[in-house]
């Protein structure tokens, strides 16, 4: 081998690892780290797949299909437990308790972004101090206030939704009125004042002309205040017993925990039909999670 | 349609500061009135305050025959035109125009009746289906002019309609509204910062300054009137030129001492303002507007001239306008300050150029060129003294 050759032979070696080099370090790495992301995030619903089509109702199946997949859990899930009344009671707290609070927590963001008022910083403040505690504080509290509202008044004590429903309205107002306030205070106040000119009541105003403009914020705070009631287990676990009266959060893990023979493809059946309603509405509201809304009401 | 009378209206917040002072104006009937000042003068209160957008501390204010203090906004039948246009973005232009109509329950077919008036007038009819955002600025405008026409309202306010509209096109809209309100003969009440839509516009001008009323009057009155010192700089443009001088006596003539240069006063113009007389031997601020100075060269047979050095010429085919500084003593007061602040020329870094300068315009026949030494002929009938110590216009 002479030295010329050598040296050409080292240059293409050279410039064809670098070449390489370059493409790995500007694209490729992306698609390392898009693989692993798409692998966290579908594993956990490919095994609950998987654990729901398992008829043996195991966790510790080793095969990502198992034998004999079928709807057997969903047929026994539907037959020998009250899961569609579980389902309705979970659909009435989740879609009331986020409209209705998104409703108190934008009238609360409009108030606090357009009027001065004594105890105005206060309020604000306040509701943000009262987000830095976890609700577990308030458990024991919570409860002997509602064991004596069942004992007065059963239609909204323990084992109905409206409990759950007045602790969301009051515990969603927080986060919710901060979030929805951050947006109100971007649309100008011009237009408030100039659809009170044109004769238009705060009723008017605030319906007509504001809310309109605020659709993503509020899509998103009543998507969030949506997930967060289905998933609510804590506090649904202790305020709703009676087998009728539970959501399926709370009913699903009746079917697990009990030590033995506990049936987790049940639980994994029930789990992805109670995914269906949240998937759907996250659909709907996605075309109103656009920003920009407010563009050309003024100078731009 | 309707006069409006503002009566000793005052704003005073709750901090303290005292936005609108005693401020009293009677509007007639049709009439357009434009309120200018520098930034932070209370224009806006005012008018905000005519509007119902703000609460009136106390005095009276009028519309048609009727007190309106406590009355909310849609009940004084007015209409108004915002800085920001103010356009609902979620509405269609046709929405947005009739947006006060529907409010007030008005018949379907009135409403698309006088939209399409309005439309017409403002040729907005190729746009009523679009929404704001895809209109250009001036169209947004239009909108909102539009927005005020249809409700026939018996007043007008705009707040710094123009001002969001680049050069050209607020040339053109100015002459658009002035058509609009002509054409409507609605009473009018027009705030702006602009001197120049305030000269263009107005039947009559309020200048304010400090939420305090300076002088009201028909343009050219204040433009050739002006009660004080801040008036005289604040209209016109360019502004007036300003300089300290000393009343003399020579015999039966009355002098003025100008920097090195001494002037014979006309006859004219002591018999004019007497007042003048009483100022002998006393300093006193000297106005003089540029119109009113000429090129010696030009005009050879004057005596009546003060030294210059140019420093810069600016020919614009029907005159030469001239800037140059003279060795007449400058006005430092609250007034001039705050004028310099208004017209941004506080902000121009002037070192070691501490002379006064003053702009004066030149026939073009001038063949007048920068860093040259020059004499000026000053037309000494159209001065005007202002007081030293009070500001004020010496004109009696």
């Amino acid at each position: 081998m002479s030295t010329v050759q050598m040296k050409t032979s080292n240059a293409e070696v050279v410039s064809l690892g670098s070449a390489q080099g370059n493409w790995f370090r500007r694209v490729g790495w992306r698609h390392v780290v898009g693989i692993v992301a798409v692998f966290f995030a579908a594993f956990p619903v490919v095994f609950v797949i998987s654990a729901a089509l398992n008829p043996l109702g195991t966790l510790s199946s080793s095969d990502l299909i198992p034998t004999n997949a079928g709807f057997d859990n969903f047929k026994k899930l539907f037959s020998t437990t009250p899961f569609w009344r579980w389902m309705l009671n979970s659909l009435i707290i989740a879609v009331l308790s986020s409209g209705l609070s998104m409703f108190v927590s934008a009238s609360a963001a409009y108030g606090l972004s357009r009027f001065r008022f004594k105890g105005r910083r206060a309020g604000l403040l306040g509701l943000l101090l009262v987000q830095m505690f976890p609700q577990f504080l308030a458990i024991t509290t919570l409860y002997l206030l509602f064991a004596t509202i069942t004992d007065l008044y059963p239609a909204v004590g323990f084992n109905t939704p409206w409990a759950l429903i007045l602790l969301a309205l009051g515990g969603s107002m927080g986060s919710g009125t901060w979030l929805i306030k951050g947006f109100f205070d971007t649309i100008p106040k011009d237009l408030d004042e100039s659809a009170k000119v044109d004769g238009a009541t705060h009723a008017q105003i605030y319906f007509g002309i504001i809310l309109p403009l605020v659709t993503p914020i509020l899509a998103v705070t009543g998507l969030l205040g949506f997930i967060g009631a289905i998933n609510e287990f804590i506090i649904a676990g202790i305020f709703l017993t009676e087998p009728n009266a539970k959501t399926v959060a709370v009913g699903l893990y009746g079917l697990v925990s009990a030590e033995r023979n506990a049936n987790f493809g049940l639980f994994a059946a029930g789990a992805l039909v109670l995914a269906i309603p949240i998937v759907a509405l996250f659909q709907y509201l996605q075309r109103f999670i656009v920003g920009g809304l407010t563009a050309g009401a003024v100078k731009g | 349609m309707a006069s409006v009378t503002l009566d000793r209206i005052n704003k005073l917040y709750e901090n303290g500061f005292h936005a609108v002072q005693d401020l009293s104006i009677d509007i007639a009937d049709g009439e357009f009135i434009v309120l200018v000042g520098p930034s932070g003068c209370g224009k806006s209160t005012a008018l905000r305050m005519v509007a119902g957008l703000e609460d009136i501390s106390t005095g009276t204010l009028k519309i048609g025959e009727k007190v309106v203090n406590t009355l909310s906004p849609k009940d004084r039948d007015i209409a108004m035109v915002f800085q920001s246009y103010a356009l609902y973005p979620h509405m269609t232009v046709g929405d947005n125009i009739a947006y006060g109509l529907h409010i007030r329950k008005m018949d379907k077919s009135e409403i698309e009746r006088r939209v399409k008036k309005a439309a017409d007038m403002l040729e907005l009819g190729a746009l009523l289906d679009r929404k704001p955002k895809q209109l250009s600025g001036g169209q947004r405008q239009r909108v909102a002019m539009g927005r005020a026409i249809v409700r026939e309202p018996q007043v007008f306010l705009m707040d710094e309609p123009l001002s969001n509209l680049d050069a050209k096109l607020r040339v053109q809209m100015r002459a658009e509204i002035g058509q609009v309100q002509q054409d409507l003969n609605v009473t009018t009440l027009y705030v702006t910062h602009d001197q120049v839509e305030a000269m263009t516009m107005g039947d009559r001008v309020v200048v304010l300054k400090a939420g305090i009323l300076m002088q009201v009057g028909a343009p050219q009155f204040l433009y050739d009137n002006p009660a004080n010192i801040f008036v005289a700089g604040f209209i016109g443009s360019p502004p007036m030129n300003m300089g300290l001088g000393t009343i003399g006596r020579s015999g039966d003539a009355y002098t003025l001492q100008l920097g090195s240069s001494l002037l014979t006063l006309a006859p004219e113009l002591i018999a004019e303002k007497p007042a003048i007389k009483n100022y002998v031997g006393r300093e006193l601020v000297v106005g003089l507007r540029s119109e009113d100075m000429e090129d010696a060269r030009i005009r050879r047979n004057s005596t009546e001239v003060i030294n210059a050095h140019v420093v810069l010429t600016e020919a614009l085919g029907s005159e030469i306008v001239v800037h140059f500084e003279s060795d007449i003593p400058k006005v430092e007061n609250a007034d001039t300050k705050l004028l310099a602040k208004d017209s941004g020329a506080a902000e121009i870094p002037s070192a070691g150029h501490t002379a006064n300068k003053w702009v004066a315009s030149f026939a073009p026949r001038s063949r007048v060129r920068p860093r040259d030494d020059i004499q000026v002929v000053v037309d000494t009938e159209r001065l005007h003294f202002f007081d030293k110590d009070t500001s004020n216009s010496i004109n009696k």
